[in-house]
């Protein structure tokens, strides 16, 4: 092994222009996938990222317009739910499915305002549960809780980006104050995280609390609820078929008017997106492959020429007593020691290529209009996914070498010397 | 008897078929130094290759030290290169891009001789031949005497039975020929080793002892020459 490697070294260096091309080839290759790759997945995070956030594991109703006159009704009605709808919905019939069912007000525009300086609010009648629902992930201080609604206080939680406008130099500094909505104060128990690709601005106030100061009503805007033990696609189509039903029914609304209530599902919504990204994440892989394949062909194409040019040496040696085996080991041999040692370097470039990537663009968002992403989030690739790419690659060279060195073994000696 | 061939008969097949050896007996006995002479053609270049293992025949019998040589594995072959044979090559068959001693001890490599070993022995080889200055250069830095010389290391440092030269002087001037001839004359005196040598040049064939002469395939008279007096003395070109 050690003779065989000393053998290798010698050959390596006093071949140094064709050790570097095929050197090339094999980082060039390894280089452009971990590239690839690397986008690829900052690509996938960024999409990802910023869907993510927003979608709840959580299903939403809220009444629309009719589109069909239907049971002596005019077509377009508004549909308005109620309370006897959340009592529907978390009674007897549901109850192996639906739980956890919260409820939200219609919501109004107001003007907050603090020490003279004012914000636009949309505040919102909110039960405690509307956090988890909504993954509302809080900057400081508290959100509402069991308490403040049971006793209908005056508090309300904020979004970040509203905190800033009330108080430019210290936003989290508005936490305990006592904002104006219109004409009616609230205490701020806490501030929500909104960052810039966050649009949301509602201001969350006790659901009883809103009820008893700006609508008396027992309408109820939205209804959301978690469900239990639905878990294809077809249960959840199933399921709001059925449960859409029965509001329409509830509502006197057609069967099959499309457009009378509105139902939201976050469940369905991951699932599709989860599909969405094991597709994106395939057509990466098949991008990748086809550019490894290129390094191979790369690779291949470079010990084809090399075992041509090498023939009449071939024949040198095997005149001298090498064996077949010899040949073959001597060009498998070289082949791996060069594409391994290039396609570690390729990795390491590509790698820092990466990093580059993550440290430049990765940091750049792009304003949207009412949000800013991201093109690239944390576009890297992990050690084990580099590695493997190299192995792939360093066996494909392998073999792609051991075609033309398998020929180069079997050639007659005096054809191999006869050869230029 | 080392070497014995009985009705050898080989036919290359490129387009035309083409009879090449009709039929060879030959026998070389140990410590010989043999030529076999012939034009271009004549088959002469074919009967050293099928000697030397590099070429298999078609009908026939070739005895190698007693040992019927037909139908080997490359291995095999491989093996009794390296062990019974050395080559002495018109073009030299040097590696270009290995300095003269590991073009020497190349031939051990593959006998699987350790490295240091190899290297001792390749350097005293070299000492022999007078190249020890030129161990480490590359062929491309050497005459071509000195190339040939290197090539004849080559070929003794596994202390072959025989050595099959190929217009060993073919690519030298005259006296360099002379040199080259002379060494092997020494190299067949001192060390009985066994050498044939094939050349189209009468003053190369007159440095051997015994003349084969071959013509259309067929061995036509074999000349004694313990005098070297064939072709009107021993002058190369």
């Amino acid at each position: 092994m050690r003779e065989l490697f000393h053998e290798i070294t010698s050959t390596l260096r006093n071949n140094k222009l064709r050790t570097a091309l095929t050197g090339f080839a094999v980082s060039w290759g390894i280089f452009l996938l971990i590239c690839l790759l690397g986008a690829g997945n900052g690509l996938m995070n960024s999409f990802m990222g910023n869907m993510e956030d927003f979608i709840s594991q959580s299903i939403s109703v809220e009444g629309w317009y009719t589109s069909v006159p239907y049971d002596g009704y005019q077509s377009h009605r508004r549909i308005q739910l109620d309370e006897k709808d959340v009592a529907y919905t978390a009674g007897p019939e549901w109850k192996e499915v639906i739980k956890n069912v919260s409820r939200t007000t219609a919501g109004r525009s107001d003007t907050l305002s603090m020490n003279g300086r004012t914000v636009n609010g949309y505040l919102l009648g909110v039960t405690p549960d509307y956090q988890e629902i909504n993954k509302v992930k809080m900057s400081v201080g508290r959100f509402l809780n069991p308490d403040d609604e049971k006793e209908s206080r005056k508090v309300m939680v904020l979004a970040l980006a509203q905190a800033k406008e009330l108080n430019p130099k210290d936003p989290e500094s508005v936490l305990g104050q006592w904002v104006s909505a219109g004409n009616v104060a609230f205490k701020v128990v806490g501030i929500y995280y909104t960052d810039e690709r966050d649009w949301r601005r509602n201001v969350c106030i006790p659901y009883a609390t809103y009820k008893g100061i700006y609508d008396a009503s027992d309408k109820v805007e939205s209804i959301s609820f978690e469900v239990t033990g639905l878990k294809t696609l077809q249960d959840h189509n199933s399921f709001e078929e059925d449960y859409g039903a029965a509001i329409k029914r509830r509502h006197h609304i057609a069967p099959h008017d499309e457009r009378g209530i509105w139902i939201m599902n976050g469940y369905r919504e991951n699932m599709q997106m989860n599909k969405a990204q094991s597709i994106l994440s395939i057509a990466m892989w098949i991008l990748g492959l086809l550019t490894l394949v290129s390094g191979i062909v790369g690779v291949s194409n470079i010990m084809l020429i090399t075992v041509k040019e090498r023939t009449h040496e071939f024949g040198i040696r095997k005149a001298i007593g090498a064996k077949p085996r010899n040949i073959l080991s001597l060009i498998i041999a070289e082949s791996i020691g060069i594409t391994a040692v290039f396609g570690y370097i390729g990795m390491l470039l590509g790698m820092v290529a990466c990093e580059i990537m993550d440290k430049t663009i990765g940091q750049h968002a792009v304003d949207i209009g009412f949000q800013q992403i991201k093109m690239l989030e944390n576009p890297t690739v992990g050690v084990d996914v580099a590695i493997e790419a190299t192995l792939v690659l360093i066996i494909a060279g392998t073999l792609a070498g051991a075609i033309p060195a398998w020929k180069a073994a079997r050639v007659k000696p005096i054809e191999a010397l006869r050869a230029e | 008897m080392l070497i014995e061939l009985h009705d050898i008969n080989k036919t290359y097949n490129n387009g035309q078929p083409l009879h090449v050896l009709k039929g060879i007996n030959l026998g070389i006995e140990r410590g010989e130094f043999v030529s076999i002479m012939g034009a271009s053609g004549s088959g002469k270049s074919t009967l050293l290759n099928i000697l030397g293992i590099l070429d298999n025949y078609d009908t026939g019998e070739y005895l190698l030290d007693g040992k019927l040589i037909k139908d080997l594995t490359e291995k095999q072959s491989a093996d009794y290169r390296n062990r019974m044979i050395g080559f002495i090559f018109q073009s030299f068959n040097l590696i270009g891009f290995k300095t003269a001693v590991e073009n020497v001890e190349l031939p051990l490599y593959y006998q699987g001789v350790p490295r240091r070993e190899r290297r001792a022995k390749a350097m005293e080889y070299l000492d022999k031949l007078g190249l020890t200055q030129w161990a480490t250069h590359f062929p491309n830095e050497m005459s071509g005497g000195q190339k040939q010389r290197v090539a004849i290391a080559r070929a003794l440092i596994t202390h072959p039975q025989i050595i099959l030269a190929d217009e060993p002087t073919g690519a030298l001037d005259s006296k360099t020929s002379v040199e080259v001839m002379q060494l092997l004359k020494k190299l067949n005196q001192e060390e009985g080793i066994t050498i044939i040598v094939v050349t189209h040049e009468g003053g190369v064939a007159n440095e051997t002892d015994k003349i084969i002469h071959i013509k259309d395939g067929i061995i036509g008279n074999i000349e004694e020459n313990k005098a070297h007096q064939a072709w009107g003395g021993s002058i190369i070109k």
